[in-house]
């Protein structure tokens, strides 16, 4: 089991994700039928706990959505908007925020930019990564993030941020990326990268 | 996550934010000015690896040392329990199916029985995140459900109709 990581280990991870936000910005912004723009400043690989100090306060409110990834490595990716930027979003879809409509509709947006995101992953790894549908939770960050990874990773204490910046129409808003590997799932990934999983 | 803290301290506070399917086990001492609390997040030890207070089974029996290592008597010991939600649910992926938060309760429970503490009050269960703290020099436990405000749990003088116990 992987428990650390080198730099270079952490640079090939981090150049995978920014690659994958170009190509979720475009899915985006087709689905909204207006132009998006999806930057990620900060790119991080963290152990869990540095993680969730990068996102926010452990007991902070946010939007999120899970998407589980089976296939040849298993991962989570996370997304986490505000709660304006979720409100936000289901406006320019045109439903309510937080009603069941609302919550499959931000849902679907964390599909689109999640999936295209594996997509990228998929394409540069040559692995096999197929989505399962999204799960929409509000609620603290904490809660949220050491939920899924105890029911996912167990033991490996690490994820991947991406701080990113959505424009949609000149509106600004943070959202984060968190894609968490189970076990196996990160060594599976490096390994496809070239490198030998470490100590 | 997965660690536990103790304090002798009146001024201090212990606090677990953002608790979902985790468990916070606050241990407290009627009588004297102290308290622990741990961030439990599974059942069982299954390999070598661990945070101190990562799983229930070494959690509790941690916790309980260290509480008494600065003065407190297992007699006058109650435990107070946060946590334990059902994040996930009604999913049909492997996220969304393992009653995590409900097993690590229940664990949690086991191991306090095996050491003859009783749990006087406890938050747990549904599905929403919590935050819970522990404020030592009033040997008073509260919690915060997400979206909510901050409620009184369990202090040394609250009566017994008085207890929150959530299903």
């Amino acid at each position: 089991m992987i428990t650390r990581y080198d730099e270079q280990q952490l640079d090939a991870l981090c150049e995978l994700a920014s690659i994958g936000s170009g190509t979720a910005a475009t899915a985006l912004a087709q689905m909204l039928g207006r132009p998006v723009e999806l930057t990620v400043p900060r790119a991080l690989a963290l152990p869990l706990a540095d993680a969730l100090d990068a996102v926010g306060e452990p007991d902070a409110m946010v939007a999120s959505v899970v998407l589980p990834v089976a296939g040849d490595a298993e991962l989570v990716v996370l997304l986490l908007f505000s709660y304006d930027c979720a409100a936000n979003l289901c406006e320019l879809l045109g439903v309510e925020p937080r009603s069941d409509i609302g919550d499959s509709a931000l849902g679907e947006i964390g599909n689109v930019l999640g999936a295209s995101a594996i997509g990228a992953f998929a394409q540069m790894t040559g692995l096999a990564l197929a989505p399962e549908p999204p799960h929409v939770l509000y609620d603290m960050l904490g809660a949220v993030v050491a939920s899924l990874l105890t029911a996912t990773a167990a033991e490996l204490d690490f994820a991947l941020v991406l701080d990113a910046t959505l424009t949609i129409e000149e509106a600004e808003s943070g959202l984060s990326f968190l894609l968490l590997p189970t076990v196996g799932g990160a060594d599976e990934l490096l390994g496809r990268l070239g490198f030998e999983g470490g100590e | 996550m997965g660690e536990l803290a103790v304090s002798a301290t009146a001024e201090d506070e212990l606090v677990s934010m953002g608790l979902g399917s985790c468990v916070g086990v606050a241990l407290v001492d009627r009588d004297r000015t102290v308290a622990g609390l741990a961030h439990v997040m599974l059942p069982s030890a299954n390999a070598a690896y661990s945070a101190p207070a990562k799983f229930a089974d070494r959690a509790v029996p941690t916790l309980l040392a260290s509480i008494e290592r600065l003065g407190a008597q297992r007699e006058q010991m109650v435990a107070v329990l946060a946590g334990g939600a059902q994040m996930f649910t009604g999913g049909k992926t492997s996220v969304g199916n393992l009653d995590l938060g409900a097993r690590n309760e229940a664990a949690v429970r086991t191991a306090l029985a095996e050491l003859g503490v009783p749990v006087c009050a406890a938050a747990t269960g549904g599905d929403r995140g919590r935050t819970v703290r522990v404020r030592v020099g009033e040997a008073r436990v509260s919690v915060k459900e997400a979206g909510g405000v901050e409620v009184s749990l369990w202090h040394p003088h609250f009566h017994a109709d008085d207890l929150v116990e959530t299903p």
